[in-house]
């Protein structure tokens, strides 16, 4: 067990932060609204933990304190959600197509501005990040409570006054504006709270990855996760959890799968390096099959029938 | 000519100058009515005379190009769509938008948003009123649904239900808001003779149960000409009689506009 | 600032502007004509540049299932580039039979069909990645004959030296654009594919082929985009595989500043910001990227239609 958690503990932490940041995607897809900012807030977080742990805390003997990293978590998530708001508030007045390229350009400044100031330490970014654990897996102590709230909240939401509100914009913005709902207000508060959950996360990922710098939460990675969402699901929070999961562990299953004794060379070394490749094919095929994930709630209510009718 | 003398001392809802225009093309010109309390108020005219475009101005979809509106003495001109539904205005679409992918309980269910307090943090954690919120709104939305014959297909998909019966859903989710007024945008279409006798005992029923003032947009003029207290008829975006039934079926006017080309 | 200096950053602008404006055409004839945005163009762009590049007969490097692999053929780089952007260009067809075609014949969710061609550009940059590695590849030296390097547009007192790759570059684009101007505006074709832009389904009622249509639009498109991108490789260089996606997004930045589905905003909007970028001063250069996609925000949020395009109005 413990060489199983210190060959893996890297990877399953990943995996559930892959899940949280399709989670962070899908609360504004949850209004219909195909946000790509969540890995530029994603990097922002991380950045704000990174440069509080290295040049403000500054605790240089021993372990660092693990209720610092939480201090880090909760303002990279104020400093998301504050952003969120003035991000979101002008742009989700946009809709559809112009809204992805809005979050596209959002993403594209911060980016930049990252890879030329100061504070983040240029194209090099920043390293030596302190480390609150001894091995990666006891990571799993910050990013599992994380997890667990957010399907939790998420569950909830899906079920109350403010789901529904979510759900009819997603539907149909213009007769959920004839029932009384202000779509605008809403779909800036999925946005915040997907900006929100994307900032958290990076700020701990930033401790976990030990170094932070611009290639950080790129328009590449939104796509991974992008994909992960849509190949998951759309239309219940439990899509986006194992598609992140599914997704940040496909690397090291295509991996595995080519060391197999027996492959052809060309197939073991096309599963080795064309990891993008089969990312990008099962975007196309997952959208036109699939359009709207693996996971959709009709799989839940069909059991829960069948469950009822035995 | 349009008769001053019936607009009486009870309105509800007053139009003033209306004006709305898209590009070069007037869709409403300078259209001024007044809806009564508790009536039930007939928009017709020929395809494109503006009907839709005059719903939508009242229920702030679009903003008018000029003039003003009014719901019970407040102007309402530019308020966004969901404060004008929050006012008390619910309606129903002429190509129906119906939220497809949910079943007829959910699409319902939403409407009593504006009935609901509980915000983010009650709602997430189930902290009071918000349980209790939540079953009363369900409660309310099968009333609804029962009220519309639908109650036994609550769980059905909303896509899935016959043309008719979407419209029935359209109305049950218009009154989940528990509007002063209901605006119906061809109700009927797409509906047979019997179904269409149904309807319009339906809409007076409605009218005494929620004690609501009805504006509705109509084709089949018999239907019409039964139902409504007063009629108004737009041609090419111009109101050219405003009356009661007999009055406009004689006014020669529309005869020439609309029902002399039937 | 300097007169000369002015002068000579006003037309590098306009060169790079020039560039930006085809490119960006390729995005606004799709947009125009299916409302949707290929991610995929900034994919095609870089294919196109590989493509001129093994034309030429050039050998790729050491990584990669081809390594070391070259062309028997060497053509001259006129005729490279132009057989290498038409090969693009097929590439764009396969891309819209098989990624937008069968979305569109589901009537799916025009969301739907971004991911799909994210999917295809991300399919295309690591299989070119896997192919032929992410090395630098630079045009050889000969790529524009016995050209002089740079060319004078000042007096011999005050000199104004402009490269001449920036000088074909403008050039071609100019050409490129007239063109596309007479087929668009003068021929049957170029008002077929208006008509299907304007209403697709009454262009089909009236025996117009909306598909063959939407095939030759790709086609023009991805042609542009390979033309654009072998331009900027022999001007600079391919630095990878990702080439394009910075560019494609730079793209967007233009067509939402011209106008979304305009094609004189496109042009304008790839003049503007070429122009706006070559006057970003020697300080800033590092956030010239910025600039761009900042203007693109504002506009998104001041006048969503750009400069040049039409108010979108929503049927009730």
């Amino acid at each position: 067990m413990a060489g199983f958690l210190s060959t893996y503990g890297f990877l399953i932490v990943s995996m559930v932060m892959g899940a949280l940041l399709g989670l962070s995607l899908y609360l504004p897809l949850m209004t219909g609204q195909l946000s790509l900012a969540s890995p530029g807030f994603y990097a922002l977080g991380g950045y704000i933990a990174a440069i509080l742990s290295t040049q403000v805390f500054k605790v240089s003997d021993g372990l660092y304190p693990i209720g610092l990293v939480l201090l880090e978590m909760s303002i990279a998530g104020v400093v998301s959600g504050v952003l969120g708001v003035l991000v979101g508030i002008p742009a989700l007045r946009l809709r559809g197509i112009y809204l992805a390229i809005a979050t596209i350009a959002f993403v594209e400044v911060l980016r930049v501005l990252s890879l030329n100031l100061d504070i983040t330490g240029g194209a090099v970014g920043i390293f030596g990040i302190p480390q609150p654990f001894l091995t990666p897996i006891e990571y799993l102590w910050i990013v599992i409570p994380l997890l667990l709230m957010s399907m939790v909240l998420l569950y909830r939401l899906e079920r109350i006054r403010l789901g529904r509100a979510f759900t009819a914009i997603r539907e149909d913005e213009l007769a959920a504006g004839a029932m009384g709902i202000d779509p605008t207000y809403y779909k800036v508060l999925a946005f915040t709270l997907g900006a929100i959950l994307a900032g958290v996360v990076g700020a701990v990922s930033a401790h976990f990855l030990n170094t932070w710098n611009a290639r950080q939460g790129t328009f590449d990675a939104s796509i991974v996760y992008l994909t992960s969402v849509l190949i998951g699901g759309t239309r219940t929070f439990v899509g986006p959890v194992l598609g992140g999961m599914v997704f940040t562990a496909l690397p090291e299953v295509l991996r595995a799968i080519a060391d197999t004794a027996g492959l052809p060379l060309w197939l073991a070394q096309f599963l080795r390096d064309g990891r993008l490749i089969i990312f990008g094919l099962l975007i196309v095929l997952g959208t036109i099959f699939f359009p709207q994930g693996l996971v959709t709630p009709d799989l839940f209510k069909r059991r829960k029938d069948r469950k009822s009718q035995s | 000519m349009i008769d001053e003398n019936l607009t009486t001392s009870n309105p509800i809802l007053e139009a003033k100058s209306l004006n709305r225009t898209f590009g070069g093309l007037v869709a409403v010109n300078n259209v001024s009515f007044t809806v009564n309390k508790n009536e039930i108020f007939g928009l017709i005219g020929p395809n494109g005379a503006g009907k839709t475009t005059l719903f939508n101005m009242i229920t702030g979809l679009i903003e008018p190009s000029s003039g003003q509106m009014f719901y019970q003495g407040e102007e309402i001109s530019f308020l966004r769509p969901h404060l004008i539904a929050k006012a008390g205005i619910a309606r129903t679409f002429q190509n129906i938008r119906l939220f497809g992918d949910l079943s007829a309980l959910e699409n319902v269910t939403i409407a009593r948003h504006i009935h609901t307090k509980s915000g983010f943090i009650r709602g997430i954690l189930g902290l009071p009123p918000a349980p209790s919120e939540e079953i009363r709104n369900k409660q309310k939305a099968l009333e609804l649904l029962d009220l519309v014959g639908l109650s036994d297909r609550a769980f059905e998909k909303a896509r899935n239900f016959p043309y008719g019966d979407q419209r029935r859903l359209e109305i049950a989710r218009a009154l989940a808001l528990e509007p002063q007024v209901l605006l119906l945008d061809e109700p009927a279409a797409g509906m047979n003779p019997s179904e269409k006798n149904q309807l319009s005992e339906f809409i007076r029923e409605l009218r005494s149960q929620f004690n609501l003032t009805v504006i509705l947009i109509e084709h089949h003029v018999p239907l019409v000409m039964g139902l409504c207290d007063r009629i108004a008829v737009l041609n090419f975006g111009k109101l050219i009689a405003l009356g009661d039934p007999a009055q406009v079926r004689t006014n020669p006017a529309v005869i020439e506009a609309y029902l002399g080309s039937d | 600032m300097d007169i000369t200096l002015f002068v000579q950053q006003f037309l590098n602008g306009l060169s790079i502007g020039s560039i930006y404006a085809i490119f960006a055409l390729g995005y606004t004839l799709i947009f125009s004509i299916l409302g949707i945005i290929n991610f995929a163009h900034g994919a095609l762009f870089t294919l196109g540049a590989y493509f001129t590049y093994a034309l030429m007969g050039e050998a790729f490097g050491l990584n990669g299932l081809l390594a070391n692999a070259a062309l028997p053929v060497k053509l001259p780089f006129a005729l490279a580039l132009i057989l290498g952007s038409a090969l693009a260009g097929l590439v764009g067809v396969a891309v819209e039979r098989i990624a937008f075609r069968p979305l569109r014949r589901k009537r799916a969710d025009s969301l739907l069909t971004v991911v799909s061609s994210l999917g295809v550009a991300l399919v295309i940059v690591n299989l070119i990645q896997y192919l032929v590695g992410a090395e630098n590849y630079t045009f050889p030296g000969n790529t524009y004959g016995n050209l002089p390097a740079a060319i004078n547009f000042g007096t011999a007192e005050k000199p104004i030296p402009i490269r001449t790759v920036q000088v074909v570059i403008f050039g071609v684009s100019v050409v490129i654009l007239t063109i596309l101007t007479y087929f668009i505006n003068r021929t049957k074709y170029g008002k077929a594919m208006k008509a299907v832009a304007e209403d697709p389904i009454t262009a089909s009622l009236l025996g117009i082929n909306t598909d063959g249509f939407i095939v030759l639009t790709f086609f023009i498109s991805s042609f542009l985009a390979g033309l654009a991108g072998t331009l900027v490789a022999s001007s600079v260089s391919i630095p990878g595989p990702y080439f394009g996606i910075a560019f494609g997004l730079k793209g967007l930045a233009v067509i939402v500043l011209g106008g979304l589905g305009s094609i004189p905003g496109a042009v304008l909007g790839g003049v503007v910001i070429g122009l706006i970028e070559a006057f970003v001063p020697a300080d800033y250069s590092a956030y010239k990227d910025a600039f761009a996609f900042g203007i693109l925000f504002i506009m998104l949020l001041v006048r969503p239609q750009g400069l040049l395009g039409r108010r979108f109005v929503q049927k009730v």
